[in-house]
């Protein structure tokens, strides 16, 4: 079967949707009986009327020798075919909650309210004709349904790199990967660690957003005296470096504010057999982290998380038990490369 | 420089045109230019002719690079202030093949209506772009009789050509391309109910449509030719290739009227091989002179036939044919400084 990633692009950039779409195109050649092309289309959303000619121009575009297509991005979506199967990264947010937010560039505009219709139109018909539609995650979901009034199944990006997450021996460490900033607070970790008393050292690695938190790290690291307890390695890693930090932690700490998504680190962690730290207001993680099961979940204040850092450390069988227990979990949900092509070749 | 190279495509079907793009940017990279590559779908289909071409001409990169450069058609009609063109064919049921049962449209008020406004349109996009290469002279020829436009032919090398290598002349001559009815193929099987020597022909490639690969299994089992012919109906790996060219005793490459020589003339130059082709091949004479480089003789199976034997019986003629066939691309001027300094001047 002949399956067609259909994608927009804009030239000259590369970001997670590029990555997406290849390693999408990358995993369905993988499959047996399948052979998969990506299809990229440039798209101008500047100036606004632009865009009138760009939903006629990809629903002019003819597709043969095709059998399915996946669409993954307005408007190169558009493009007609009779077996489309949509997995939406996101809406053209211009013409839907940015819209309703002021934020988007059609307000300014003169046909702003017109061309918002028109996608919204071309948006609408092609939901209509689609075999079936996947989101990327809930808040995707939900704008779907709230804006466009159709339902859809979340269907999780799995990890990239899976394969790399392999599990280990557990070691004397706790691991906080991830970007490093006031959103993700890893400050609280390490303030955390002036409470506990046990000997284990805490490791946060990952590339900072800001200098001014890496500063603060420091200086707290300095000023409770955590310089042998505490290694910060901010900093760009390997995604080899970063397996291996995870593979041979005791455990995983990932307490970002209000996740939209179950969480790459989660993933990664659970994928690798290892139980997980959370907080109680870090969203989406929660999907995975389940107290006393999988992990533990804490209030957002150093005390607390002092505390469970405490209880991963001095009762080791029952972490790995929840290490365990988070690897099957995660297996459960079925985040996997062979469902999620399977899920989007079915419909 | 920012440069887009756009071209079009048929999803899931491999050939010449797409190697053309994916060398051209790598080669363009290697040379420290920044470069994205679009391969935008386009069918040859008349209903939705213009519909299609509209789509393309709605494509505006002219922000977005420095050059464009365009290739197969109808990339020819993004609209860009620094468009180059390396012009590969026409859509060609509407030019020199409309006097043919290739033609795409009936010989009647609408379909003249229809040729008349393709030819126009692709006219007025052509004359936008600074400079037109074409991939031969033949296409370049086309270009001034319907479009009256001048274009200089760019002759397209292929990527790392140091892969291949000879091993010594067997009993093959080998057919490394498309399966489809204007390859002919099927001229060459045809061919081989006619030799008298031990020689073998083998085609390996993939159609378009399976019907194309039927015939020839049938002709196959009609003729009893199963011990005179090796059918590969598959897209054979790279490495493949170059083991079925290193062995071969020539190549043949008999397509009707085809635009350009054909990656696989080259493939066979840069592995000492002959080049077995007819006099109306149109593109592949450009490459291939009789008795230089390889024998040219016209399509008929009786004269294949005999233009089979004489490979296998002399091969040292054979072979010094072959050897001639890298000598002349130096002479032609096929490699990428040349190809990569005509289109970034």
């Amino acid at each position: 079967m002949n399956v067609l990633v259909i994608n927009n692009a804009a030239p000259f950039i590369r970001g997670g949707a590029e990555e997406l779409a290849d390693e999408l195109v990358r995993r369905l050649n993988a499959t047996k009986g399948i052979t998969a092309e990506l299809l990229r289309v440039p798209f101008r959303w500047e100036p606004a009327e632009c865009i009138a000619e760009q939903i006629l121009l990809n629903r002019s575009l003819q597709l043969y020798q095709v059998d399915r297509v996946i669409g993954l991005k307005f408007p190169a979506y558009l493009i007609p075919h009779s077996c489309k199967v949509l997995w939406l990264l996101h809406q053209f947010r211009q013409a839907y909650d940015l819209y309703e937010s002021g934020l988007s560039h059609l307000r300014g505009h003169k046909a702003g309210e017109r061309i918002a219709q028109l996608i919204r139109n071309a948006d609408n018909q092609c939901f209509r004709e689609c075999r079936a539609i996947y989101t990327l995650s809930s808040v995707t979901q939900s704008r779907l349904r709230k804006f466009n009034g159709f339902d859809s199944t979340v269907l999780t990006q799995p990890l990239v790199d899976g394969e790399l997450f392999t599990g280990g021996e557990y070691g004397d460490y706790v691991f906080a990967g991830g970007r490093v900033g006031p959103g993700k607070r890893q400050h609280l970790l390490v303030e955390a660690m002036r409470y506990a008393k046990t000997p284990f050292k805490l490791v946060v690695a990952g590339p900072p957003d800001e200098a001014a938190y890496t500063g603060r790290l420091e200086k707290l690291v300095a000023k409770y005296d955590l310089g042998d307890r505490v290694e910060l390695r901010l900093g760009f890693h390997s995604r080899h470096a970063i397996a291996k930090l995870v593979n041979h932690a005791l455990a995983c700490a990932y307490l970002p504010i209000d996740e939209d998504s179950l969480g790459y680190v989660t993933m990664e962690a659970f994928c690798a057999g290892k139980a997980v730290i959370a907080a109680e207001d870090s969203g989406g993680v929660l999907e995975l982290v389940h107290d006393a099961e999988t992990g533990f979940i804490a209030p957002a204040d150093p005390e607390n998380l002092a505390e469970r850092l405490e209880r991963l450390v001095s009762d080791r069988s029952k972490t790995i038990a929840m290490g365990l227990a988070a690897k099957s979990l995660l297996n459960t949900k079925n985040l996997s490369w062979d469902a999620t092509v399977d899920r989007l070749l079915s419909s | 420089m920012k440069i887009a190279i756009v071209s079009s495509f048929v999803p899931f079907v491999y050939g010449g045109a797409r190697y053309i793009a994916d060398w051209l940017a790598q080669k363009l990279l290697e040379h420290g230019h920044q470069v994205e590559r679009f391969y935008l779908p386009f069918v040859d289909r008349t209903d939705d002719l213009f519909d299609q071409i509209l789509a393309f001409r709605l494509i505006d990169l002219s922000s977005a690079c420095d050059r464009l450069i365009a290739l197969r058609p109808p990339a020819h009609v993004l609209p860009h202030p620094n468009k180059v063109l390396w012009f590969i064919h026409h859509i060609r049921g509407f030019y020199d093949l409309w006097d043919t049962p290739y033609r795409m449209a009936p010989d009647n008020p609408s379909g003249r209506a229809i040729r008349a406004c393709l030819i126009e349109l692709d006219t007025r996009t052509i004359r936008e772009a600074r400079r037109v290469f074409t991939n031969s002279q033949v296409v370049a020829k086309r270009l001034l009789n319907y479009n009256g436009i001048p274009a200089t032919p760019l002759y397209p090398p292929i990527l790392s050509p140091e892969r291949f290598h000879n091993d010594g002349y067997g009993d093959e001559i080998v057919v490394i391309c498309r399966i489809e009815l204007h390859k002919r193929q099927w001229l060459l099987v045809e061919a081989m109910r006619y030799v008298e020597t031990a020689v073998k022909l083998r085609l390996c490639g993939t159609s378009m449509n399976s019907a194309n690969i039927d015939a020839i299994r049938a002709t196959i089992t009609r003729h009893s030719l199963q011990s005179k012919v090796i059918l590969e109906d598959r897209w054979i790996s790279e490495q493949e290739k170059i083991e079925r060219l290193a062995s071969a005793l020539a190549v043949a490459y008999v397509p009707q009227d085809e635009d350009s020589y054909g990656y696989c003339s080259l493939e066979a130059a840069h592995a000492d091989k002959a080049v077995l082709t007819t006099d109306d091949s149109g593109g592949v004479l450009e490459l291939v002179s009789n008795e230089i480089n390889g024998l040219v003789v016209p399509p008929d199976p009786r004269a294949l036939a005999d233009a089979m034997d004489r490979l296998f019986v002399d091969r040292s003629r054979t072979a010094a044919m072959g050897e001639a066939n890298k000598s002349r691309l130096q002479q032609l001027g096929v490699d990428w400084d040349t190809v990569v300094r005509a289109l970034t001047s």
